[in-house]
């Protein structure tokens, strides 16, 4: 539903803008990118590209989105009124929240630019105009709007992140990514992803500076940390039953914690049945909402601003009786299953022409697979705890076939459980029994069935002869 | 489960009534079946299991059944499921009667209908079962032309296997004929002839590959042998899951020296071969004498090769004692493998419930219903991946799952009520304990209900939101208020 807004490379070529003030600030990007196949993982994958937008800011940087140099492997960016084009390279790139930094080495670049600075959360119903190089055109583009709704959503970029957005009535388009929207001269966010016409009109969204401006904070340190997390979910205590239940007063405070996520901040510390009533300090309503800024806001506003290792400050009802807790905010890995992965590259092992990969959501939109137990480890890896015997899912994802491996092919998208009575619990683990010598190797796969067998002497046999036929480029990779 | 689920791409029998059927030349010679077959229309409904308390709007069903001797007639299953009235018809005549279900059976997709008035079939002759057959032998199938006339469009036999049967997938003996069927109305069983004698009922058609499966003599046979029976058993299932052994790898880890044998992948829990020690990993050498080939076939002297639940869940009755011969770690060992039903009222989610209304409970607005596929397919024919996806797994892997499970009882939806505020949007969660007590059905959530904790009702999940309450002192002060509300003609079907 979502779109991401990165316009397929034009190479028209554009003349000499007259200076607008922002014009100083303002870049085109044009970024080269390979995309891993994560069907062919052994090779390097497909070349693409694109053109986004970025704005100079202070000390010599650009920002931009995160999907406008994903993958990159080349870039150059320009500015208005010189038409050379000048290698970038990224500094730092936040693919939860949709933001990078680049910057060029050579330093005449930023020879007559403008930093531009950064202003608030503009006002519901102001005008703002958004910058950037969208598709219809080469040159630079300038669209108006009003803020029509500021509020919580996913950012499509990775696909499950979601974070403060403004939403506007401005046309947004592919190219329009990583401009900058400005009121009263000062940046009040950078304009990401939209709808599709045929879904929405007039409906752009642009990262707000609260989330801007944390993503510079984090890269303070030189890396960048990603946001942290709860970890929890809960529910609105609105029942009159539940609320006297549990001994709250009618009050309209509160909410009930359902999960306490595994490997998550909270865990441990919040148990589910708790009540949450206040947070830093501020009290939390039934539905799950603080006041923020004279914002009424959702709670978890208070840990999105917030960075790895800082605490917050939870008062709890748990049986009755308060519990002041403090939690050390931390990033809960089972989650990054379910996003999308950029600048990775595939791990797979390579055995007697059986593909095995370890699943997540790029394997997943890659492969598509139907197989039912894959799905259910897949979609309740996080709620039904599953990484606690499982860390990643190991599947045979594909058979290259030949006569050692005739009979494999039923196989594909079971989840591998053990080889030569060895636990898979991560690729590595399939890396390392393959590697002891055996006579024969029996794969045994999750559920039922009968085991893989594969003896060693024929795999001896067929290992070129399949490496040859399927253009294999290598027979494993292990590291991202 | 003995056999590899069936892709259902064929057409579930009804060849719909469309426009006018063009009539084929009638055949010269003489009817065969003409006074053996009646008409049936079966007028059913079945529940609706997204509001248990009502059934569906009322749906008839037309077929053509075949008279069989004691003055019954034979029918499919599917043709009088969930049926509230059912009527025989002359073809000719276009008389009618009503007839009651003697006997239904859905695992094998075959009834047993009698008229109210035995003397409705009086000149009708009663058709014997076929035997014999072979691939390659000439039969027809009879059908019934707008004037009452019937049509007789002759085939071929081209294959004798065993396939998934509507019901719930149980594998059984079919007998495959290619012929071309024309569309006619009242099509949802159709008698198959043999020289004169009743080869079996017509219960899909493919329309493009032209082929029919019917249900054959063996799988009638069994069916009526144990409808003569003071207590119907019906098909016996061995409990078990395989694979084949052609993998020339498998079979030298597994030091088979035979030629034949198949690998066992799942033993059902509670089921004939776990009470026999069948285990995992075993290999089926022979059952009842006769070897089992790589992909577990015997030599049938009838049919020639065809998987091997041919004789435990047809050939043999339940309470009957079939050998395997299995290979365990290098050793020859013979277990006897006494075959019973399989208990579906025990099952965690059970394949079809016909017949009778879905059990519920409706506390203060919250519907809970036990787990049964049919509340799945109420999502349509993609079921597996619209319907909700814990369900599904409860549904898919629940042989996976421990028998002390019980059944898997879960909030079906919220009819909003004072009690339930703040709850609307709950649907679809599984329920793990209420008031103290964990449910395993929903008897245990009628107990559990009567005992409040502190004027409330504990309700825990096992899924988000986990724990809700309700005030019973107002569930039950609301609940005639509720009843009148929604037109609930009851609160709860135990």
């Amino acid at each position: 539903m979502f779109r991401v807004l990165l316009c397929g490379l034009t190479l028209a070529a554009w003349s000499i803008v007259e200076a607008a003030p922002v014009a100083r600030s303002l870049v085109r990007i044009e970024a080269t990118s390979q995309e891993p196949n994560y069907r062919t993982p052994w090779n390097p994958g497909e070349v693409g590209g694109g053109v986004g937008a970025g704005f100079v800011i202070s000390g010599n940087r650009i920002l931009t989105n995160a999907h406008v140099v994903s993958n990159a492997r080349f870039l150059t960016v320009s500015k208005e009124n010189d038409p050379k084009p000048y290698p970038a390279r990224v500094l730092h790139i936040a693919h939860d929240c949709d933001l990078a930094l680049l910057t060029v080495e050579d330093p005449g670049f930023f020879k007559g630019t403008q930093a531009l600075e950064f202003g608030g959360i503009p006002e519901i119903e102001s005008t703002v105009s958004v910058y950037g190089y969208p598709i219809g055109g080469s040159r630079l583009s300038v669209t108006r709007g009003i803020v029509s709704r500021i509020d919580f959503q996913p950012y499509s970029h990775s696909g499950m992140d979601s974070h403060l957005t403004i939403q506007i009535d401005a046309a947004i388009n592919p190219g329009n990514s990583g401009g900058p929207v400005l009121q009263d001269g000062k940046v009040v966010g950078v304009a990401f992803q939209g709808y599709s016409g045929d879904v929405a009109q007039n409906v752009g969204y642009m990262i707000p500076t609260p989330v801007v401006l944390r993503f510079l904070k984090d890269v303070e340190d030189g890396t960048y940390d990603r946001y942290v997390d709860l970890a929890i979910s809960y529910d609105s205590l609105v029942n009159p039953a539940a609320r006297s239940a549990l001994g709250l007063p009618d009050d309209d405070t509160g909410v009930l914690v359902g999960s306490v996520f595994g490997g998550g901040s909270s865990e441990g510390k919040v148990l589910t049945g708790d009540v949450l009533l206040a947070i830093d300090g501020l009290p939390v309503a039934s539905d799950g909402t603080i006041e923020m800024d004279g914002k009424s806001v959702a709670l978890a506003e208070v840990v999105e601003r917030k960075f790895k290792g800082d605490t917050v400050k939870l008062k709890i009802l748990r049986d009755r009786k308060p519990v002041d807790l403090e939690i050390t905010l931390d990033q809960p890995w089972p989650f990054t299953l379910h996003a999308n992965a950029y600048d990775e590259k595939p791990r797979f092992v390579v055995f007697g022409g059986l593909v095995f990969q370890p699943v997540d959501e790029n394997f997943f939109s890659a492969f598509q697979p139907d197989d039912m137990r894959l799905r259910y480890v897949f979609d309740f890896f996080v709620e039904d705890r599953l990484y606690i015997d499982r860390p990643e899912i190991v599947v045979l994802s594909s058979v290259l076939a030949d006569p050692i491996n005739a009979y494999a092919s039923e196989f594909r998208f079971s989840i591998v459980d053990e080889i030569n009575g060895k636990k898979i619990r991560r690729l590595d683990d399939v890396a390392e029994a393959f590697a002891q010598p055996a006579d024969y190797y029996v794969i045994r796969m999750l559920g039922s069935g009968r085991p893989i067998v594969l003896e060693r002497k024929a795999v001896e046999e067929a290992r070129e002869r399949i490496l040859t036929r399927y253009g294999v480029r290598r027979e494993q990779n292990l590291t991202k | 489960m003995n056999v590899r689920r069936f892709s259902l791409a064929l057409v579930f029998l009804p060849l719909l009534a469309s426009a006018a059927a063009s009539k084929p030349a009638s055949s010269p010679q003489p009817r065969t079946g003409e006074n053996s077959v009646v008409r049936v229309n079966s007028t059913n409904q079945s529940y609706d299991f997204f509001r248990p308390w009502m059934k569906k709007s009322p749906f008839t069903r037309r077929g053509l059944g075949a008279v069989i001797e004691g003055g019954r007639v034979l029918v499919t299953a599917e043709l009088v499921g969930n049926h509230s009235y059912v009527e025989l018809e002359k073809a000719r005549s276009a008389e009618k009667a009503p007839a009651v279900v003697e006997r239904v059976d859905y695992e094998c997709n075959l009834a047993v209908l009698k008229p109210v008035d035995p003397a409705f079939l009086k000149e009708l002759v009663p058709l014997e079962l076929d035997s014999g057959a072979k691939v390659g032998d000439r039969a027809s199938v009879l059908q019934v032309e707008p004037n009452g006339d019937i049509a007789e469009t002759p085939g071929t036999l081209t294959s004798i296997t065993i396939g998934a049967y509507p019901g719930d997938g149980m594998g059984l003996l079919i007998f495959r004929l290619s012929a071309p069927l024309q569309q006619r109305d009242g099509s949802f069983t159709l008698p198959a002839m043999r020289d004169g004698r009743l080869l079996g009922l017509l219960m899909r058609y493919d329309a493009r590959s032209q082929v029919a499966e019917i249900i054959p003599p063996p799988v009638i046979r069994h069916f009526l042998k144990e409808h003569a029976k003071p207590v119907y058993g019906g098909f016996a299932r061995a409990g078990l899951g395989f694979a084949s052994t052609r993998d020339p790898q498998l079979r030298r880890y597994l030091g088979l020296q035979e030629p034949g044998g198949v690998y066992v992948t799942d033993i059902l829990s509670d089921s004939s071969a776990e009470k026999s020690g069948l285990k995992k990993g075993d290999v089926i050498l022979s059952v009842d004498g006769k070897p089992i080939d790589q992909d577990g076939n015997y030599d049938d002297p009838e049919f020639g090769r065809i998987p091997f639940s041919h004789l435990t869940n047809t050939v043999a009755h339940p309470g009957d004692t079939v050998v395997f011969r299995v290979l365990r770690e290098g050793k020859t060992l013979d277990l006897p493998v006494k075959l019973e039903v399989r208990d579906r009222s025990k099952m965690l989610s059970e394949p079809f419930v016909m017949d009778r209304a879905p059990r519920y409970i409706n506390l203060g607005g919250l519907v809970f219903l036990e787990l049964s596929r049919p509340y799945l397919q109420e999502w349509g024919g993609s079921w597996p991946k619209e319907a909700p996806q814990r369900l599904v797994y409860y549904d898919t892997f629940q042989n996976e799952i421990p028998r002390e499970r019980g059944k898997i009882v879960f909030l079906s939806q919220v009819l909003p009520s004072p009690d339930t505020i703040g709850y609307e949007q709950l649907e679809n969660i599984v329920v793990k304990r209420v008031n103290g007590r964990d449910i395993r059905s929903l008897d245990d959530l009628a107990e559990a209900v009567k005992t409040p904790v502190d004027g409330f009702h504990r309700i825990e999940f096992e899924e988000d939101p986990y724990l809700i309450f309700l005030d019973a002192g107002s569930v039950e002060r609301n609940s005639k208020a509720l009843q009148e509300q929604y037109a609930l003609p009851a609160l709860q079907r135990l």
